[in-house]
């Protein structure tokens, strides 16, 4: 569908577009300073973290459900109208999500569903904001429009946290966590409101046609992440990784997503020509992306939770925490665009990579006292942080261009949308993977201590510190892996990401 | 699900005599007849008192009880009485929520915080910790406490996990109270409202309000009671320590 040259404020309708996009995408992390709170609150103890892991797994299944499907089908449906119902599940979903633990019965099952509706309408705003950038923006504005919205989907995920942690501790007495939630309401029906309005004086130039959902790729990418989040659900982590699903249900997920990616492979076809989606260029990028998810998601769950657990930090302080890493992200995508256009994809992609990955490298070895520890003016702990960030920034464009450049002018939005999911995807399997293998770790590290001090406070107390410990160890552990992982994304990218730096021009004429 | 005694609010709008009578047309209407506040309490405790098992939770629903610095949310126990008891304990430390369990058996206190294998603790340990086995204590727990209330009030008839119970008000010293648990140290008087089983007496529930919080602040605790001479298995723990 493309609208009609002239229209009245773009700007504006994109921009009420996109800040319905950013909120839902800070939901997706929004949790991570939260977790301890909204899980006291359905009535699980901190003991039971493993089944805290759906509140961030369920809502990530959902972004990627939807993520591929609503383009399409807002070109049959108009982009408004399910651009609303996208915004009307996610608020919906906001609803749920804040009144768990508030009425009987509303224990975990129902903040689970809460946080999967919140993903389904979050997901869905995806393709829809990128397409209606497309819809209101012609040539070079077009790419710099797509790219906006890209942008503002990551700053939201990365910013998150902070977000979270801010807002609950400034609205402490108008339901903590609950309210960063209820806020969700509002703001949703704003945005809805604003584009429903906007999008009223845009006259389409082509008639909808008769595209619907793809129904058989969403029960197939649905059921198929649904299975991978169950075969690495630690069922019992204090005895092994996985659980008694591990195999079947892997099994069966890798058959699902498989077939999902075949139905895709020769839907995008008209799009995206075979060959490309068949080129190293493009499959290197989209593994190095996946690989990107989860490393990021390592440093996006795993920092603040550590400050919570084991720097002893409260919710903003742990969020603060990760703004070391967070400022780094933007600085560095601006440092990667002109870095690509300089030096080619491939070295800064892994120059990027090698950042993260020597980050995670010095984190690994973070003592208790991380935190005290100082280089000149700056914490330690500050600079490895920003340094990740950084290499997380620098990778972003890299790897979109990569994709890019495959594509046509007129399926950026399509191709900028695989980037996403790719990294999405990656995000959901590496904290599915990385939970069931801390949890485990952390028992294996903990063991079975004798704690006999002499009061039950006192005991409790020195339970603590040895699960502190224990902790600690187990997030050396993640972060060394996260690392190789870094580092595998960035050799990928080297060896099949193109030397050429991106051109605009060169794929505005493709 | 309704309750049937919130039918009896459009009450406050009829005047004395017909709310009586509709009183008594709405609780005859749902098999349950009007007891005697002071007999249904008095029956109440009698029946408690010859428990064999029961189960028992209690939930703070508003305000802090804290002890070791710990904030109880609830607790609760499979007891056999009169001297064996398995209690899971969730309690808050700052913002985050954990649970311990302490097993009573032949005279042996055991304890399991989180992730960890039980350890064996003296009587002055066991004691710091709230003890639910206590509110069936036959001199100073619920069998004894109950039917000393204060003014007691018939206020409805009602169902308690499906069974037509009379709810009624009563009121009680901070004494006997602190006789309950000793956690629940009141600063005055405590209301509290009781269910008492329309047939088998039992008492089934007991929400207790009154200045018992951390440093006399207003608090409420709902106790519920289940399970009653159902099977209880408590086994010896494995001790680590």
């Amino acid at each position: 569908m493309r609208l009609t040259a002239g229209v009245s404020r773009p700007v504006v309708l994109l921009g009420l577009a996109g800040a319905g996009l950013f909120v839902a995408a800070t939901d997706a992390y929004v949790v991570v300073t939260l977790l301890p709170a909204m899980i006291a609150d359905v009535g699980l103890t901190i003991d039971r973290l493993e089944q805290a892991t759906p509140l961030i797994s369920g809502f990530l299944a959902g972004y990627v459900v939807a993520m591929p499907l609503l383009g399409a089908y807002s070109d049959a449906r108009g982009r408004a109208p399910v651009y609303a119902a996208c915004m009307a599940i996610f608020a919906a979903g906001s609803l749920i999500t804040a009144t768990a633990g508030l009425l009987p019965g509303a224990g975990i099952v129902w903040l689970v569903t809460g946080r999967v509706l919140q993903g389904l309408g979050g997901g869905g705003l995806v393709p829809l904001t990128l397409a209606l950038a497309a819809d209101l923006y012609g040539g070079s504005g077009r790419t710099v429009a797509i790219g906006s919205v890209a942008g503002l989907q990551e700053a939201g995920s990365v910013f998150g946290p902070l977000y979270g942690a801010a807002l609950a501790t400034a609205a402490a007495s108008l339901g903590s966590w609950r309210f960063v939630f209820l806020a969700n309401v509002p703001l949703a029906a704003i945005c809805a409101a604003g584009v429903l309005l906007g999008h009223r004086r845009l006259a389409p130039i082509t008639a909808p046609h008769g595209t619907a959902i793809d129904w058989p790729s969403a029960v197939l990418l649905g059921a198929g992440l649904g299975l991978l989040v169950l075969a690495l659900y630690p069922d019992d982590p204090a005895n092994r990784a996985v659980g008694d699903l591990f195999v079947p249900a892997g099994a069966a997920s890798l058959v699902l997503l498989g077939a999902y990616g075949w139905r895709q492979v020769r839907q995008l076809e008209p799009f995206i020509p075979r060959q490309l989606l068949r080129s190293a260029a493009f499959i290197g990028s989209s593994l190095a992306n996946v690989l990107v998810g989860a490393a990021l998601m390592v440093a996006l769950v795993d920092v603040p939770i550590l400050g919570r657990l084991v720097f002893n930090l409260d919710e903003l302080d742990s969020g603060l925490l990760l703004t070391r890493l967070l400022v780094g992200v933007p600085v560095g995508a601006l440092i990667g665009g002109v870095l690509s256009a300089r030096i080619g994809l491939r070295v800064t992609a892994l120059l990027g990579l090698a950042c993260s990955a020597l980050a995670f490298w010095q984190m690994s070895g973070w003592p208790a006292g991380e935190l005290s520890l100082r280089l000149g003016p700056f914490r330690q702990a500050d600079l490895a942080l920003a340094a990740c960030g950084l290499g997380f920034g620098v990778v972003i464009s890299p790897l979109a261009a990569a994709v890019l450049n495959l594509a046509r002018t007129e399926t950026h939005g399509l191709a900028s949308s695989l980037v996403v999911l790719a990294r999405t995807l990656g995000m959901l399997a590496g904290l599915s993977a990385l939970t069931a293998f801390g949890l485990h770790r952390f028992h294996q590290i903990l063991g079975n201590p004798v704690v006999n001090d002499p009061t039950v406070r006192e005991r409790v107390d020195h339970l603590a510190r040895l699960v502190s410990a224990a902790f600690l160890q187990e997030y050396r552990e993640i972060f060394a892996i996260a690392a190789v992982i870094c580092l595998l994304a960035g050799l990928l990218a080297l060896a099949t990401l193109g030397p050429l730096p991106y051109r605009l021009a060169a794929t505005a004429n493709r | 699900m309704i309750s049937r005694g919130e039918y009896l609010y459009p009450m406050r709008r009829l005047t004395p005599p017909a709310a009586g009578l509709a009183a008594v047309v709405l609780v005859a209407a749902c098999g349950l007849q009007p007891e005697d506040p002071a007999v249904a309490l008095r029956q109440g405790g009698q029946a408690t008192a010859a428990l064999k098992t029961v189960t028992a939770t209690v939930k703070v629903t508003k305000g802090t009880i804290t002890f070791q610095g710990f904030k109880l949310v609830a607790a609760t126990a499979a007891v056999r009485l009169p001297d064996a008891s398995d209690t899971n304990y969730t309690v808050r430390d700052k913002d985050i929520q954990i649970s311990f369990e302490v097993v009573i058996l032949d005279g042996h206190f055991f304890f399991r915080p989180p992730l960890l294998a039980f350890s064996e603790l003296t009587p002055a340990q066991a004691a710091q910790i709230p003890d639910l086995a206590l509110l069936f204590d036959p001199n100073h727990g619920l069998p004894a406490v109950i039917p000393a209330g204060r003014n007691p009030q018939y206020q409805a008839a009602d169902q308690v996990d499906g069974v037509d119970s009379h709810r009624v008000s009563a009121t009680y010293s901070a004494e006997q109270i602190k006789g309950l648990l000793p956690q629940l140290s009141a600063q005055g008087d405590v209301q509290a409202v009781i269910w008492v089983g329309g047939s088998d007496h039992y008492i089934r529930k007991a929400v207790l309000s009154g200045k018992f919080g951390d440093n006399g602040t207003d608090s409420t605790v709902e106790v519920d009671l289940s399970g009653f001479n159902s099977a209880v298995h408590i086994a010896s723990p494995t001790r680590t320590g």
